[in-house]
């Protein structure tokens, strides 16, 4: 393994970028093209009895209307079979609902209007009209039907109850994030091309086998005849980590009307029908002995969700266990069930919420304990997962929380809350946290091409959401081999050119760059067997032509340590072929540690972040350019999901009323202060052959209680709901 | 489709003449505000006038009073130095609305006939772009109730509301024009008239879709504001829910008339907070003869605030919008020591 530092390289898709050229896609056009435009349901929860389809027929170019007879049921013996299915029982594949005739949540499709032109087609989708039976609904975990249903399993090691026991210090607190939306600036929708038998199908997702999988099965489609491409995507945030039923539309509206087809959503209905960060509610226990020596947990945590979404509390107990060496822990989680979409992935799924929760009560526990926050932590650093009793991979969370105290300064702290008050009245708070992320992996398979003439092309699994995977790997390929950058080509997230995998929980660049440096020593292995010892001077490309080599190609694969072969099967067949963070031998985790610096303006209370400094341990950098950028989003997403974000749902009607972006207020730049980034950049000796673990999730983990911390440091007030609005300081 | 129609008239009398003669017709300037409404079926004009080409846009600051085309940008009027250095109210109540692409296309006649920002009526008319959500709301659909009231009420108003509307006036710059005792010129099918600011705007009452004293077709062409030293010492103040590009949750648009230390006269109008911009009559007189201090700032502020009747979610407006105000009193009067 090499384990040099690489190079700080631009992104490779910048240029177009800023010039307006990079296409995603709803840019795809094909002549012929229709329009497709949902019609969302106006009730929240019954029965369609009948759908008036005169009137939206009678405007001037709509074509057709499609109601949920014109779909047929899913192919209930089709299979995509994943890495996980062999552990627990065979789940059979559940294909993502489409149109509807039963109505689940308020603005659910209950029919699709094509047309011409994008204007008929919306104004055919308004002339809709229905018949209804409604029936009462619960769409927020106050509803008094909201269905509380406890998880199955329990996150446990040791005895929580015997050690709350000798707990000197006890903190019994609860914490709340609310329901948020991840808006990215792409909207969700596809274009659809039935040609010749074979489905093409544009679309903006982080998961082209999916889709892939979902057409088939909702269709009835042979998936060798389908083509999914995402290769730009405007922003995915774990919003477009699964198939959604409009692709599957599309498709069905390109194979009727023998014409290409596109559809975009619009960003109100995006917020009815798209996943969500769920509200969630976090009862946290811990205690510590009378040294600071944390000793017990007990943790529910409760989420919203649909009536039989997957989305599990448990996986809040991914990360808290491991943030400490406590050897006590007991971990609970309860579903409350309503009448809403499934909730989702949204930027640091789980630990953003749950880091919030435990960070703050860690917090606590050192103010009652009149310990400094960071000393606390320092004496509950552990190198064992006490989960799994496994060593970590690599953990150097006292390297984050000294390199960060550092630079931050906070030795120049005072103490006590409200003690680093300005002249002028304005409230001075430093706090910090801790935050970690499971560093999982997935496997991939790669093909690389070098050809005499200049070019370069590998074509590997991956989507790019604007995070720069196109960009690291490049940044591996331009390290390892003398090729023509200009001429480079890096293909994902187009499953006609290699297996994808699912692009999500942070396993990107471990998805794609072991197996990337593979090929380049691959190629560099086929160059010296081609030169057999002769000298031939120049880049590879003009090796090539020098002995009169079109091209050479090499094609790798690589799986995560401890999988087997088959896990490459998975990946070709559903994407979906993950290991982590528990492997044979260890634990991998990736962890940051977030300082923070606020401000509380004296008369009308506004909170303000003027700096902030986080370390990170995500093994090594592979791309030290869109690495920095990722932290700075996570922090950035920390701080407007702690100080801004909520989606407001009325539970009269049981839509989302703030469901555009002058709303739904976002962090914008102005709110925005300094932020300095550090990488430990150690190389992880297990975790993979590349020394990298996972990044882009963990940035954000912890964020948001080192700014919870910081504003009881500076006010004295405690603040354990997000978001704190500037009435809960006035 | 439904068609629409769209003319470019070079005059106001060919712009009134176009309006009068169509029903639903209506005039556009920017769009910024128009066109949203629009897409979210709360507007549905069949002819849009184009009243960019018509003139109205001059800005000028020479005579006795200050003179704005209505046509002119918020951008063009925010970068005036004079405006700038004179009357510092006016360009803050600019440049802390909307963002720099909405103002560069904006113009500050349109600015005050924007329509409330409350998503029950935004995202209540049956829209696609609203995932079809319907709601009742008085000033949409006169007469249907309202849903902010007992709803999610935390941006609603707590001054002027009705039991038929709590919607907030949502801009900026009218709160700092009718601070100013600003004017408008109107040229309609009658011909001219001048109107003050603060006559424009009706208090919902039991008809909160009557929003502006404006007859149809009427065009306004001109902003007048009356000169005055005050300008020097003014300000407004804006406290949002982020450090820019949102509506006020509370704004206060405060201009000193000084004599050494102590107030002759205020200018105090609220944004944020109420049905229409609000002038504040009590704080002024209360004002008269004072010399500011922060606890007087308070005490007059509060004063604004006596008649307030919050709603579920909303309590925190009145305090907030006391500190607003507090607040504002003191940088127009920090204002008054450095000039
Ligand atoms: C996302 C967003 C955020 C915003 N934030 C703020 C903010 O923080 N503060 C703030 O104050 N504003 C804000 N605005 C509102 C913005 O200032 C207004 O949209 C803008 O001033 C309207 O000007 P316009 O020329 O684009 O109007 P248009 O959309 O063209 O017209 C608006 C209305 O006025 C009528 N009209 C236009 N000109 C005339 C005229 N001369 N005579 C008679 N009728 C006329 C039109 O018929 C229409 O009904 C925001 C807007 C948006 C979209």
């Amino acid at each position: 393994m090499s384990i040099e530092k690489l190079p700080d390289r631009e992104r490779i898709d910048a240029f177009d970028k800023v010039r307006g050229a990079t296409r995603y896609a709803a840019d795809f056009q094909s002549p012929g093209m229709l329009h497709a435009v949902l019609v969302p349901s106006p009730i929240a929860k019954g029965t369609v009895v009948r759908i008036n389809e005169t009137d939206a027929l009678a405007v001037p170019g709509v074509l057709r209307l499609l109601t949920s007879k014109d779909f047929p049921e899913p192919d209930p013996d089709f299979e995509a079979p994943t890495g996980e299915d062999d552990e627990d029982e065979e789940e059979g594949f559940s294909a993502p609902s489409t149109v509807v005739d039963v109505i689940a949540y308020r603005g659910q499709p209950i029919a699709v209007v094509i047309a011409e032109t994008l204007e008929a087609a919306i104004e055919g989708a308004e002339k809709v009209t229905g018949e209804y039976e409604e029936e009462p609904f619960s769409v927020v975990m106050e509803s008094p039907g909201a269905r509380r249903e406890p998880i199955d399993e329990e996150i446990t090691s040791g005895n929580a109850a015997e050690a709350f026991g000798r707990a000197s210090v006890v903190v019994d607190e609860t914490y709340v994030s609310p329901t948020q939306h991840h808006n990215p600036l792409e909207l969700l929708g596809a274009m659809a091309v039935f040609e010749d038998g074979r489905l093409t199908i544009y679309d903006t997702t982080q998961h082209t086998m999916g889709v892939k999988n979902a057409i088939a099965a909702s269709l009835w489609i042979d998936p060798a005849r389908i083509d999914v491409k995402s290769t730009s995507i405007g922003g995915g945030f774990g919003q477009k980590a699964h198939a959604y039923g409009y692709s599957v539309i599309a498709a069905h509206a390109a194979i009727l009307t023998g014409r290409p087809v596109r559809i975009v959503i619009p960003r109100g209905h995006i917020f009815h029908i798209a996943s969500y960060r769920p509200k969630s509610v976090h009862h946290v226990r811990l205690g510590a002995d009378s040294s600071g020596r944390m000793i017990a947990v007990r943790y529910v945590a409760e989420h919203e969700n649909s009536l039989a979404g997957g989305l599990s509390p448990a996986e809040y107990h991914e990360g808290t266990p491991r943030l400490y060496d406590i050897a006590n822990y007991h971990g609970g989680g309860i579903q409350v069930r309503l009448d809403r979409p499934d909730a989702g992935f949204m930027r640091c799924p789980f630990p953003h919420q749950a880091c919030f929760a435990f960070e703050s009560a860690v917090d606590e526990l050192a103010h009652k304990l009149g310990m400094d926050p960071v000393a606390l932590r320092l004496q509950n650093d552990g190198q064992i997962d006490p989960m799994s009793g496994k060593p970590y991979s690599s953990r150097f969370v006292t390297e984050c929380i000294t390199e960060g105290a550092r630079r931050f300064g906070w030795s120049q702290r005072s103490r006590a809350p409200g003690s680093m008050t300005a002249p002028d009245g304005t409230q001075i708070g430093w706090g910090m946290a801790l935050g970690n992320y499971p560093s999982s992996m997935s496997p991939a398979i790669a093909t690389l091409r070098i050809t005499a003439n200049g070019k370069t092309r590998i074509a590997i699994s991956g989507h790019e959401m604007g995070q720069g995977i196109k960009t690291t790997i490049a940044n591996v390929l331009l390290d390892g081999l003398d090729i023509d950058p200009m001429g480079l080509e890096v293909v994902v997230g187009d499953t006609s050119a290699a297996p994808q995998h699912q692009t999500a929980g942070s396993w990107g660049t471990a998805g794609c760059v072991p197996a990337t440096f593979k090929a380049v020593t691959h190629m560099q292995a086929a160059l010296r067997e081609l030169l057999d010892g002769r000298s031939v001077p120049g880049s590879i490309h003009r090796q090539l032509a020098t002995i009169r080599r079109p091209y050479l190609q090499v094609e790798v694969s690589e799986v995560a340590p401890g999988q087997a072969p088959e896990a490459l099967e998975y990946l070709r067949v559903s994407g979906d072929a993950t290991a982590g963070p528990e492997y044979p031998d260890f634990t991998s985790m990736s962890w940051i540690a977030h300082f923070v610096e606020v401000r509380v303006e004296p008369t009308t209370r506004r909170i303000r972040m003027p700096r902030c400094v986080s370390i990170v341990d995500c093994g090594r950098v592979i791309s030290p350019r869109t690495a920095r950028s990722q932290v700075h989003g996570g922090v950035v997403w920390a701080f407007s999901a702690a100080l801004r974000e909520a989606t407001e749902i009325d539970p009269r009607y049981g839509g989302y009323l703030n469901s555009d972006l002058a709303e739904y207020l976002v962090a914008v730049n102005a709110d925005i202060g300094e932020i300095e980034v550090g990488f430990v950049d150690k190389p992880d000796p297990l975790a993979n052959s590349t020394g990298l673990k996972n990044l882009g999730e963990v940035v954000m983990a912890g964020a948001s209680a080192a700014i919870a911390n910081a504003i009881f440091h500076a006010t004295g007030t405690r603040l354990r709901s997000m978001p704190f609005r500037i009435e809960d300081l006035l | 489709m439904e068609p629409i129609a769209y003319s470019v008239p070079t005059s106001a009398e060919q712009a009134v003449s176009e309006l009068m003669s169509e029903a639903g017709a209506c005039y556009v300037a920017g769009g910024t505000s128009l066109f949203d409404l629009m897409k979210l079926r709360v507007e549905r004009p069949s002819r849009l006038i184009d009243i960019t080409r018509i003139g109205y846009d001059a800005i000028s600051t020479s005579g006795s009073e200050l003179r704005i085309g209505a046509n002119a940008t918020m951008s063009n009027v925010a970068e005036n130095p004079t405006i700038a250095r004179d009357y510092p109210i006016l360009t803050e109540a600019l440049l802390k609305g909307a963002s720099q692409q909405l103002r560069n296309m904006a113009t500050v006649g349109a600015n005050l006939l924007q329509r409330t920002r409350c998503s029950y009526f935004r995202h209540g008319a049956g829209a696609i772009a609203s995932a079809g959500s319907i709601y009742p709301c008085n000033k949409r659909e006169p007469g249907s109730g309202c849903a902010a009231i007992g709803g999610l009420d935390r941006t609603q108003a707590v001054l002027g509301v009705s039991g038929a509307c709590t919607a907030v006036s949502p801009g900026d710059w009218p709160v700092a024009l009718t601070a100013l005792d600003a004017r408008i010129n109107i040229f309609g099918p009658n011909g001219r008239r001048d109107l003050p600011v603060s006559g424009l705007y009706r208090l919902p009452g039991n008809t909160p879709h009557l929003e502006f004293d404006l007859k149809r077709g009427e065009l306004i062409t001109e902003i007048i504001i009356p000169k005055t030293a005050s300008g020097l010492h003014s300000t407004y103040h804006k406290v949002r829910d982020r450090e820019s590009y949102a509506f006020a949750l509370a704004s206060a648009a405060v201009a000193l008339e000084l004599n050494g230390w102590k107030i002759e006269h205020a200018h105090v109008a609220l944004g944020g907070v109420a049905t229409r911009p609000w002038r504040a009559p009590e704080t002024e007189q209360f004002l008269i003869g004072k010399t500011i201090r922060r606890e007087t700032a308070l005490e007059a502020a509060r004063l604004a605030f006596v008649n307030a009747q919050p709603g579920r979610h909303n309590g925190f407006k009145v305090e907030l919008g006391i500190r607003t105000l507090a607040d504002a009193l003191m940088i127009a009067s920090e204002r008054t020591r450095t000039v």
